[in-house]
């Protein structure tokens, strides 16, 4: 670095706090990359373009957009996506059929894209206080809802405050508030500023408040529900006709805040679909000309097809098989080990997902999250050390089990796989497989073995928390009903850690105690795909499943 | 005349009643919480017990019936769980599609299968009669999964001669709309194309075969007049009972159809309320096919009780 760029720094550093400090010494020192360092500094709110100032300043450009090039201004994508399953409403939405749509008409304080950074929308910043027990977030001014009606401070207040509410039917959002946010905390400072005091320290709680905590749209203060008559919110799209469980069509919202990212498109028509074969024929038909998202075993022809393009980005989308670890015969971690050595994780990717998928390490700190600890080793295929720890534990002999499963997606075949590895070290393993309903009901916290799964986050603090904590109030989807005290408190020094460096501090800790006691066998990662004719450009897509469609068109 | 409709119609009831049960309890047989469901399983269970609360699932089986069957003989048919809109509209919606889907293979197979089964009697062993009834029974037998998705694949993929049925306006014209409706109609005239001309054909046999046609025959009548004023009278009789009751098939059964080609008609609709533990909305479409096939029925009976008097005599004795 030279001097001049040197002094540039400095001049940045001056003006950051302590906190933002520590990440860009972190970068200096090379022990996080470019790419994490610019995913750091936008959780603990240091804006954009400061961000590339400073990578300028370590002599290298900032991050720079997708380019969409080519793109001419009109016409209308014909969109199929997957049937929303439950009433149009930010607070009781809980499925990619619903939440791509909010995201359309909708915008939520900022966006978590697809490498997890935070990119300011309605929040222009954010920043917490010493112990990231109290964020505050710089409000942006003169947006309207689509209905024209200026959106305020007094909006953000009353949705996170409404969201944090237990007694709101059917609030969605209580997963991701509970024992972190309690109603009429959120308040107003002034009239661009609003500050979120938490039930306790914090170091993620940008996400909770991002497009990752999909109820999260800023609503109107004066919302009283009935969200589907109007698709109200302040997203570059207006809905233009909605027909319930067949389409709904946007037209480009006239009066939308952001004058420089005008979509190219006039509008979008997007059909549902109950049956993903179905819509992948009528794309292949060219009634459509984008699939939202799609699976591998649903879409095997479009991989391979010269007249689509397929866009895949890495996601926490994953299964957890869950292994009870209070009673026979997974009650000793050995035998738990064991089967996840029997594994052939590759194999299982290659078969399943023809590739597109990431190999996991049986913890939900993803390579993905720049939390994740390199250092700790990946668990592969070792049939010898299964065995020996079949012996060690006294079960050389074997054991029968049942596995209990859903029928959704390739959940049936990783459980057919998971058969074939429990027989190769004399683990009899029968399949019980049902419908998600009834295994949800009657199986899923109460099995011996059994495949569960988990949708895409952009921190890992819900995975670690409900589906691993001893509390019976905090770990709800403690299915293997794990139960350890250092684990327990690990995560609440991870949860509150605010800076890189302090979450990774504790981040290879809980990843070794997740491998040596095995409660969870995490195989993989899944990519999130979305298919395209040739002529279509520019569409982002998440691991969450939203849809930004701002930038995207139509090659002339 | 009026008493046999008296009686037909008084039964058509009874079995709608007891439709009625037996659907409010099958329903409710089906395992899972409907505020779980539309709220998915990891939702937090204060919310799921407040939803179901707002939504009365969680009262006693008895007032549920009587407050739905309430409902319902007020033509109040409620208002769908899982989708916030009344019931009536889904429904009207999914009838009007279902309708029109039929028709359209309506008139593609009836004629289309009469013909064949006539052709298949007169030329009774022949060649015409072995190809129609070959591969009459080959289509009927091949799901409709499978050749949904080859004249998907054929006509819609490869061929881009017919449309596969996503976004036809439901102003367009009706020509538009027929066109859109042909590919979905095909499996379904694949399916029932063997089944009628079998049973066009066994008639016309029979009738061939009987005296009356001897004598027809015999006092020197030109063969076209035997065939058509007294074959076809005769042997027609059990072909209009069957193509009646696959009425209500072609109204209210066709799930895999309406999937494949993702129509919007009521055996979608039915199969996602089932999904969806949507009470209200299963009921409501349940009872309505119940209603379709009923008429479908009593249409059947009453036309051939019209052709055939002793029926009727039989009905009023």
């Amino acid at each position: 670095m030279d001097r001049e760029a040197q002094r540039r720094l400095d001049g940045i550093r001056a003006r950051r706090t302590e906190l933002e400090n520590s990440v860009i010494d972190e970068m200096l020192a090379g022990r996080v990359s470019r790419r994490e360092f610019v995913r750091a500094g936008s959780v603990i709110g240091i804006s954009l373009p400061v961000l590339g100032a400073i990578l300028a300043a370590c002599s290298s450009g900032p991050t720079t957009a997708p380019s969409t090039g080519g793109v001419k201004k009109g016409g209308r994508l014909n969109m199929g996506h997957q049937t929303p399953s439950g009433p149009m409403d930010p607070i009781l939405t809980a499925d990619l059929g619903r939440l791509t749509i909010l995201g359309l008409a909708g915008e939520y304080l900022s966006f978590s894209d697809k490498d997890l950074k935070l990119r300011p929308v309605l929040a222009e910043s954010w920043s917490p206080n010493s112990d990231g027990s109290a964020w505050t977030f710089k409000i942006r001014q003169g947006v309207k809802f689509n209905d024209g009606t200026p959106m305020t401070v007094d909006d953000v207040v009353a949705t996170f405050n409404r969201l944090a509410d237990p007694t709101l039917k059917g609030n969605n959002a209580l997963s991701a508030f509970s024992g972190v946010l309690t109603k009429g905390n959120v308040t107003k400072v002034d009239s661009s500023t609003v500050k979120f005091q938490l039930d306790s320290p914090n170091g993620n709680f940008p996400y909770l408040v991002s497009s990752d905590n999909y109820n999260a749209i800023i609503l109107p203060a004066s919302y009283s529900g009935n969200w589907d008559k109007t698709f109200i919110g302040t997203g570059p799209w207006k809905m233009k006709s909605y027909s319930v469980n067949d389409s709904v069509s946007f037209d480009r919202n006239p009066n939308y805040w952001d004058t420089s990212n005008v979509p190219p498109l006039d509008g979008i028509d997007i059909k549902f679909y109950a049956d993903e074969q179905a819509m992948i024929l009528a794309f292949q038909a060219g009634s459509l000309n984008v699939l939202s998202f799609f699976s591998v075993r649903g879409g095997q022809t479009l991989l391979t097809d010269p007249n689509t393009t397929v866009q895949g980005i890495s996601s926490t989308e994953h299964r957890q098989v869950h292994m009870r670890t209070d009673q026979p015969p997974f009650d000793n971690n050995l035998v738990r080990q064991a089967l996840a050595y029997a594994i052939d994780r590759q194999a299982v990717i290659t078969g399943l997902f023809n590739g597109k998928a990431q190999v996991a390490n049986d913890h939900p700190i993803f390579k993905l999250y720049p939390s994740s600890d390199p250092s700790v080793s990946q668990r592969s295929l070792d049939i010898n050390k299964a065995k020996g720890l079949m012996a060690q534990a006294g079960k050389a002999a074997g054991f029968n089990v049942t596995l209990y499963t859903e029928k959704v997606q390739e959940i049936p075949d990783l459980a057919a796989l998971i058969q074939a590895a429990g027989k190769q070290i004399g683990i009899t393993i029968e399949l019980n497989i049902t419908d998600s309903g009834t295994y949800y009901d009657k199986y899923w916290l109460n099995s011996p073995l059994g495949i569960t799964d988990y949708g895409h986050r952009g921190v890992p603090n819900t995975f670690l928390k409900a589906p691993l904590l001893g509390d019976p109030k905090l770990g709800k989807w403690n299915a293997a009903h794990f139960n350890n005290p250092t684990y327990d408190t690990l995560v609440a020094d991870y949860v509150k850690a605010i800076d890189l460096p302090s979450q990774k501090a504790v981040t290879g800790k809980i990843e070794q105690l997740l491998l040596d006691q095995t409660p969870l066998i995490i195989p993989y990662t899944y990519d999130a795909l979305t298919a395209m004719k040739k002529n279509i450009k520019g569409i982002e897509t998440t691991g969450m499943g939203h849809v930004n469609l701002t930038k995207a068109g139509i090659t002339s | 005349m009026a008493r046999f409709l008296v009686r037909r119609i008084t039964l058509a009831l009874v079995t709608l009643w007891l439709l009625s049960v037996i659907v409010f309890l099958a329903s409710h047989a089906l395992p899972g919480d409907v505020g779980r469901k539309i709220l998915g399983p990891f939702a937090d269970e204060r919310a799921v017990a407040s939803l179901d609360a707002a939504l009365g699932v969680d009262k006693p089986l008895l007032v549920q019936y009587v407050t739905w069957m309430g409902g319902f003989l007020h033509a109040d048919l409620g208002s769908s769980l899982s989708f916030h809109v009344p019931v009536a509209e889904l429904l009207g919606r999914g009838l009007l599609n279902s309708v029109k889907l039929a028709a359209v293979a309506f008139v593609m197979v009836v004629p289309l299968g009469v013909l064949g089964g006539i052709v298949a009697a007169l030329r009774r062993g022949g060649l015409a009669d072995r190809l129609i009834t070959i591969v009459g029974l080959s289509a009927t037998v091949v799901p409709e999964f499978v050749s949904s998705i080859v004249l998907i694949l054929v006509f819609s993929v490869t061929l881009k001669v017919l449309p596969i049925s996503v976004q036809v306006p439901p102003d367009a014209d009706p020509l538009t709309q027929i066109y859109h409706l042909i590919l979905p109609a095909l499996p379904l005239v694949l399916v029932l194309f063997g089944y009628i001309a079998r049973i066009t054909r066994s008639g016309v046999i029979e009738a061939l075969d009987a005296d009356y046609t001897r004598t027809a025959v015999l006092k020197g009548l030109p063969w076209r007049t035997v065939v058509v004023r007294h074959v076809l009278r005769n042997a027609l009789m059990p072909t209009i009972a069957v193509v009646a009751t696959q009425l209500g098939y072609l109204i209210g059964g066709l799930v895999i159809i309406e999937f494949m080609f993702n129509y919007q008609g009521l055996g979608r609709l039915l199969l996602t309320a089932a999904q969806q533990r949507d009470f209200p909305l299963l009921q409501a479409a349940v009872m309505l096919v119940g209603v379709v096939y009923l008429t479908a029925t009593l249409v059947a009976d009453i036309s051939y009780s019209l052709i055939n008097p002793r029926i009727r005599l039989g009905g009023a004795e």
